[in-house]
């Protein structure tokens, strides 16, 4: 039995927005890269996995229960970092943590310390005044306090800095290690393809490509190799280009942007 | 659990300015209205009555109450016991659900091991607590302010005429609720919950100032309070305060099932 399972998911909002016909599957302890442009419907397939929203067509089902019928114990293993982050603007950081806590049924503060520390977190402050990067390290903490055993974390490092983006990325890394099953959406290639083992491309609501993290790399990461005049010139080439220097011989790769891949499985008619 | 504790607590915190303000309103209002009360002289409040007659009436004060219970249910009942629970409810019930969906912090709530149900629940337990303690507050000011009347009050109709004021805010809370269940937008919450009551207290008032516009009172579930038909017993005025109390009853449970159903985007 797969952790995540949709099956034929549609729910058509109109105006060729929504999901259509949208079939896949998360294995236990499987990252799950979930890619696509904004508006393609990644949010849309997120909401109906949290038991948000109910589908027309097809189901939703997350450990062999119903995502909609059951969702309030599935919540109990499952941790969810929204696409738009709102909390109580009334609260200060601190308050909510604690609030979410209590109200999720937690006994003690679980890896509420771990996380702050992790992400230099100091939640002191009214939510209201806090910059969109701060809230989102605020939605990261309570998604991960209960320890769950299902991660479903929807562009969960926009507002981020790099750096903490590089944070969250090693986090994931290691909750896969330790046997979580993690769905992941994004816009970008790069974030997934260091943390999913598979990555579904969702596009118009459609699933456009499906495939092993390995493989999508491969059809879309361009190798050139050049020959510069001397050793040094192609030190400093290999330096400014991020290549791999070989003598005079250069290494180069082009990671292709979504858009291009999307052109790939379209062939540019769309 | 078809509750919750933190989430009632933290909500009960929020209204606690409001039902302070609003108490302080009340206890402003009741006092110097009931201190205007003199059994041997019906003065001051009815020569107003006398020389502006449709006002006072739009308002609910007729004159010529002799009685201190009377008097109270003219000059209190008709207005500013309704307004100020009502003005309560309308601004509690959209920010305990609607303004939740329309910020997107319904989120925290609903991704949690908490059914909807009970998350509606938990909120309207919120609002009917406050509503309770308004009402209770009032008919205890009331009591106070009476006791400078030994003999004038009888309680045990008192407290049945705040139990149908108690019926009638309900009513209204249901009607304010069941808006901030269904609608995902403050904007439309608010236009149905605070528009429908103030347009059936505008028909109220209306229906009070003469024979022409008497036939508004059959468009306002106001006229199902009847204050004075209370204090006199009157059996229609008791199926009022029943009818009252079970439509609160079905507009909570509708908005409860309504939330537990809908589809929220957020």
């Amino acid at each position: 039995m797969s952790v995540i399972e949709i099956n034929n998911l549609t729910r058509d909002y109109g105006g060729e927005r929504g999901v259509f016909a949208l079939s896949f599957k998360v294995e236990q302890g499987e990252a799950f890269g979930f890619l696509g442009p904004n508006g393609a419907g990644k949010t849309t397939t997120i909401r109906h996995l949290m038991g948000f929203i109910r589908s027309q067509q097809g189901s939703v089902m997350i450990s062999g229960k119903d995502c909609w019928r059951d969702s309030a114990s599935i919540q109990k293993i499952l941790g969810y970092i929204p696409g738009e982050i709102s909390f109580f603007e009334d609260m200060t950081g601190t308050e909510f943590i604690r609030f979410c806590a209590k109200y999720c049924g937690l006994r003690g503060e679980g890896r509420t310390k771990e996380m702050l520390d992790r992400f230099e977190l100091r939640p002191k402050g009214k939510i209201k005044k806090m910059s969109k990067g701060m809230k989102q390290k605020i939605g990261i903490v309570t998604a991960f306090m209960h320890n769950p055993e299902i991660l479903l974390l929807d562009e969960p490092t926009s507002g981020l800095d790099p750096l903490m983006q590089n944070r969250f990325i090693e986090l994931v890394q290691e909750e896969k290690k330790a046997g979580k099953t993690i769905l992941m959406s994004s816009h970008m290639f790069e974030e997934v393809e260091r943390t999913c083992d598979r990555i579904g491309i969702i596009r118009a609501g459609k699933l456009a490509a499906l495939d092993s993290t390995e493989a999508l790399r491969e059809k879309h990461l361009r190798s050139y190799t050049v020959t510069l005049a001397d050793e040094k010139t192609a030190a400093a080439f290999a330096g400014d280009f991020a290549g791999k220097p070989e003598g005079t011989r250069v290494t180069v790769s082009a990671k292709q942007t979504l858009e291009e891949i999307f052109l790939n499985y379209y062939g540019g008619d769309q | 659990m078809m509750f919750s504790f933190t989430l009632y607590k933290r909500e009960m915190k929020k209204s606690i300015l409001t039902l302070v303000i609003f108490g302080a309103l009340m206890t402003l209002y009741v006092s110097v209205i009931i201190g205007m009360f003199d059994p041997a002289l019906m003065g001051s409040l009815d020569e107003w009555a006398d020389i502006m007659p449709e006002l006072m009436a739009a308002v609910g004060m007729s004159a010529g109450a002799t009685t201190l219970i009377g008097f109270m249910s003219s000059y209190l009942y008709g207005f500013i016991l309704l307004v100020i629970p009502m003005v309560f409810t309308i601004l509690r019930a959209n920010a305990l659900v609607a303004k939740y969906v329309d910020s997107g912090a319904m989120v925290a709530l609903t991704a949690a091991p908490v059914k909807r149900g009970a998350i509606a629940f938990t909120q309207m337990k919120a609002l009917v607590t406050g509503i309770i303690a308004l009402v209770a507050y009032a008919a205890t000011v009331e009591l106070i302010c009476a006791s400078k009347f030994p003999g004038e009050l009888v309680v045990g109709d008192l407290l049945v005429l705040n139990l149908g004021l108690l019926c009638l805010q309900l009513f209204i809370g249901g009607i304010c609720f069941f808006a901030s269940c269904l609608f995902n937008e403050t904007k439309h919450s608010i236009a149905v919950g605070a528009g429908v009551p103030a347009l059936m207290f505008i028909l109220k008032m209306l229906s009070n100032t003469g024979e022409a516009a008497k036939k508004a009172k059959y468009f306002t579930f106001f006229t199902l309070f009847n204050p004075d038909g209370i204090i006199a017993g009157k059996a229609s005025a008791i199926a009022g305060m029943i009818a009252l109390f079970a439509g609160a009853c079905a507009l909570f449970i509708a908005a409860v099932t309504v939330f537990s159903k809908k589809d929220l985007h957020i």
